[in-house]
């Protein structure tokens, strides 16, 4: 009977439940774009290239994730090349985000996370950042916006026309998850 | 025989004299300084962060403290690459690199992160990129920060441009059919010499500003480039053309030959620079 019930518990446990025991996530899929406003342009650039893994131990999970800066694409070569100078991408070559979550932090439809970033050469804290996660099985699909800005980065806004873009650079992360 | 002696050595002592003086400047100029604020996760300063300077080509250290405030200063550093390791308790170690130019006076604030809570966390070397992403170049860096400059240029410059082209355009005008006048070709001729003058400085911005390899050309700078292969030669052909029409109605001909052709160019040439200023600038 304790067996049967042993079972019908594992079957049952739904995957948040799961994240408290010792495991591993890998980052399966993943699309981080960052949105840039300038008066005479609306400007997405966007990476397939992040890579992550989480562990969690003893009811604590550390996620990290990292993307190349040179993997954004925003459909213009030259504007992708200023980006990474203006973002010290040749010097400072990944962006990544660092995040440790209670392991029962998905029991919510919505993740609230603090999240370290390092970009730029620079270290910024985002604080309580809400991801939408949906479960499939084995796998979770994260949604979330991150807002950053180019001050939090000590980036100067790179200018066209002589007229700056906006300091706002939100970055919208859309990722599946596998344990 | 003694006031030449006292010449000798009174040249000896100006000489002297000012080789004094410019040691200290020397030493002013090739020394640089390192400082900045060490700060913990929240932004609050970190006082008695040890912080180790260890020149990279050398391997010669340097070691100080952040003071109360979290300030740290490093006077009498000799220029080139240096590897900054900073310590704090309660915090991760950190080490950072950076280059010192002669004569610097650089800031780097350093933020120090909470040590991790779980000793098994991932580490960028878990994610298995491999060295040639995840390994910085201050070499390449320097490269694109002077392409950037140059291209910056280029695009100021090339919108000054716009000026007196339009203007050249404009007083083609006086300078051709019945009604011109000397004076108005001349003026014509001027502006014309002027615009071509920056286009080809502009130009010269764009063409030698440092190429990034392994790039592929794609989207609306595409267009851009590819219309400097119209306005390019047409900005060339157009004074030669303008030249020699210049020259017929001096000598009180009607414009012929090659030269009739001087008008039609230039508005080619125009109408070109202006698609390529918008390729860049709007979005179609």
């Amino acid at each position: 009977m304790n067996r049967n019930l042993q079972i019908a518990f594992l079957f049952l446990t739904p995957s948040w439940l799961v994240l408290a025991a010792d495991t591993q996530w890998v980052l399966e899929q993943s699309t981080v774009t960052y949105h840039v406003s300038h008066p005479l342009h609306q400007i997405d650039g966007v990476s397939h290239a992040a890579r992550g893994k989480g562990v969690c131990q003893a009811g604590q999970c550390d996620f990290l994730i990292a993307v190349p800066v040179k993997s954004f694409d925003s459909g213009d070569s030259n504007r992708d090349l200023h980006m990474i100078q203006v973002a010290r991408g040749a010097k400072f070559p990944m962006v990544t985000v660092r995040l440790h979550l209670p392991a029962d932090a998905a029991s919510q439809p919505t993740i609230h996370a603090d999240l370290e970033v390092e970009f730029a050469g620079e270290t910024a804290h985002f604080k309580q950042v809400a991801f939408e996660h949906v479960t499939k099985g084995n796998q979770e699909h994260i949604t979330g916006t991150i807002p950053a800005t180019l001050a939090d980065f000590k980036i100067d806004p790179p200018s066209l026309l002589a007229i700056p873009t906006k300091n706002e650079i939100p970055i919208r992360v859309d990722m599946t998850w596998r344990q | 025989m003694k006031p030449n002696l006292a010449r000798s050595f009174l040249g000896t002592g100006i000489l002297v004299f000012f080789l004094l003086m410019a040691c200290p400047l020397w030493a002013q100029v090739t020394i640089a300084v390192l400082s900045g604020t060490v700060t913990g996760p929240s932004g609050a300063a970190v006082p008695n962060a040890e912080l180790s300077i260890k020149n990279v080509a050398t391997g010669q250290l340097t070691k100080t403290q952040s003071n109360s405030a979290g300030v740290y200063n490093v006077p009498d550093l000799t220029p080139g690459e240096y590897e900054v390791s900073l310590s704090a308790d309660g915090f991760a170690n950190k080490t950072v690199n950076v280059t010192l130019a002669a004569g610097a006076r650089q800031t780097m604030d350093m933020a120090l992160q909470s040590p991790s809570i779980n000793p098994g966390a991932p580490s960028l070397g878990d994610l298995g990129f491999t060295p040639d992403q995840s390994k910085g170049s201050a070499q390449d860096q320097a490269r694109l920060d002077k392409r950037s400059r140059m291209l910056k240029t280029h695009q100021r410059l090339g919108l000054i441009t716009t000026a007196p082209l339009l203007a050249a355009i404009i007083l083609g005008n006086g300078a051709a059919g019945k009604k011109s006048t000397a004076s108005g070709r001349e003026l014509h001729a001027a502006v014309g010499g002027v615009a071509a003058g920056l286009y080809f400085t502009t130009a010269s911005f764009a063409i030698f500003a440092p190429k990034v390899p392994g790039t592929t050309v794609r989207g609306p700078i595409r267009l851009h480039k590819a219309l400097a292969w119209i306005h390019g030669p047409g900005m060339v052909l157009t004074p030669i053309l303008g030249a020699l029409a210049y020259e017929q109605r001096n000598r009180g001909e009607k414009v012929h030959g090659a030269a009739s052709f001087h008008a039609a160019a230039g508005a080619v040439t125009g109408v070109a620079y202006g698609l390529a200023i918008l390729s860049v600038s709007i979005k179609f």
